[in-house]
């Protein structure tokens, strides 16, 4: 038998393995969509806009093995169609012992409640907009890497996230140092509906990098977040109160501190029906270099109504100061659905 | 009158749950709390290292919404908000929603670890009744 006619055997016993291996396990695949419009009036002027479409898919591999994709369609207006595709997640999961598992991929940052919990289907954002913390670029919302997490132990139902990737100023396909940025996050869930948290990352921006927001950096900048976290959300009260420390530390400027945080409070009238709350506040040091000093005061009050468990109106009003700009005013509407 | 007193009977009445698992993996007694936890999604194996699978009745129909109100507490929007939400975050695998007993039990004869709630004692093979708190129904 030639050479050619052994390698072709070969591969075809190992498909053959490789198609009965999938047989014997029945595959499920879950593919899910969410979009959300809204209309707002701000400065006399009423807009339409659309806004994220979002596809979701999980999949279970095997017994062990799973995949969580998530990918979003934006309006982006520097490209030929104006609007964009980006990933926000793909992650590959293997569940190797109990409630403990091993993640590679791209993440959501697991820092706090809500970039660990909602993702970018506004279908179950408790507010229309996200807090000014991740507007203003605070904490990295994505990690690409390699993580560890257990859920539910013990009578407390503690969990952890120990996550190692690629740092700031890095994308999804290279790291731009040789410095790898950690996340360290625990958090108990002592009664139904609580859950309190705690996150520590730690990372290093080599000079020549970019910010999240393409800000160019000149210095190596060592930064430390420090995020305390706790959600309720109960049968008759909601409240996700966050925070994050952010410490910035350069050679030249020594370390300069940020605090960024948010208080959300909801009241449930009936079930359906949300009166809400939510009250935010950057706040810069003078001097900082990683991010534009800019401090800013956000009240958001607002309603909000579930239809079903896949479509959520919204109205609110946001009234925003900052150091930089003149006041905002708005009113948005915004309807939300899962598909 | 007595269509109208029936109806209201039915919608009201809670009806009887057994919870019936796979031989694998499923232990034969458990109680009311470990219940609970297992169905929703806080405990991705069983002792001896089976994956939990979870079925229960659609939220439409009389066993669900029973299944909703005596396990969760809550509505059956709430529950299916609950599962998606649980789901996309990555935390846990949503269950399969059944239409009919049958097919439930027969999704429970046919995976290891699965685990499922109707409203009668168990009739297939491989699938085995489960105690909660030492009864059954509950």
């Amino acid at each position: 038998m030639t050479a050619k006619g052994k390698i072709f055997i070969f591969y075809a016993i190992f498909l053959g393995c490789v198609c009965f291996s999938f047989r014997s396990f029945s595959q499920r695949t879950d593919i899910r969509g969410f979009m959300d419009l809204s209309t707002f009036l701000q400065d006399d002027k009423v807009s339409f806009g659309l806004g994220e479409q979002d596809l979701f898919i999980t999949s279970e591999l095997s017994d062990r093995f799973s995949f969580l994709g998530e990918s979003v369609f934006k309006f982006t207006p520097n490209t030929p169609t104006t609007f964009s595709v980006s990933i926000e997640r793909a992650i590959v999961k293997y569940n190797f012992m109990g409630n403990h598992n091993l993640l590679i991929g791209k993440h959501h940052t697991p820092i706090n409640y809500w970039n660990d919990t909602y993702h970018h289907g506004r279908v179950f954002f408790p507010t229309i907009y996200r807090p000014l913390l991740f507007e203003a670029n605070i904490i990295p919302l994505h990690t690409t890497g390699i993580s560890l997490q257990g859920q539910n132990l013990g009578d407390l139902k503690f969990g952890y996230d120990l996550m190692v990737g690629n740092g700031l100023g890095s994308n999804d396909v290279l790291d731009n140092d040789n410095r790898k940025s950690i996340t360290a996050a625990v958090h108990i869930k002592p009664a139904e509906g609580l859950r309190i948290g705690f996150s520590w990352y730690n990372d290093e921006m080599a000079a020549g990098s970019t910010t999240h927001d393409g800000k160019l950096i000149t210095w190596d900048v060592r930064q430390n977040l420090f995020s305390p976290s706790i959600a309720y959300f109960g049968e008759k009260f909601e409240v996700l109160a966050e925070t994050t420390f952010a410490s910035d530390h350069t050679d030249t400027t020594g370390t300069k501190q940020t605090f960024a945080g948010y208080l959300y409070a909801g009241y449930k009238i009936k079930e359906r029906l949300v009166p809400y709350f939510r009250l935010d506040r950057l706040h810069y040091q003078e001097g900082e270099i990683l991010f534009d000093k800019n401090n800013t005061t956000s009240i958001v009050g607002g309603i909000r109504y579930n239809i079903n468990y896949l479509t959520v109106v919204k109205l609110e009003y946001q009234h925003e100061q900052t150091e930089i700009a003149k006041d905002i005013n708005k009113v948005t509407f915004q309807i939300a659905v899962g598909f | 009158m007595l269509l109208l007193a029936v109806g209201f009977m039915t919608k009201t009445q809670e009806i009887p749950l057994t919870v019936i698992g796979n031989v694998t993996g499923v232990p034969s007694a458990m109680k009311y709390s470990e219940l609970i936890s297992v169905l929703k999604g806080q405990k991705q194996r069983w002792n001896d290292g089976t994956k939990v699978n979870i079925y229960i009745m659609k939220t439409t129909t009389p066993i669900g919404q029973s299944t909703c109100k005596k396990i969760y507490n809550w509505s059956g929007d709430k529950v299916k908000r609950y599962w998606l939400e649980l789901s996309f975050s990555g935390k846990a695998d949503a269950p399969i929603f059944c239409n009919t007993v049958e097919e439930l039990e027969s999704y429970v004869s046919q995976n290891p670890g699965a685990i499922g709630i109707i409203d009668r004692n168990a009739t297939s093979n491989g699938v085995k009744t489960i105690l909660i708190d030492g009864k059954n129904p509950f």
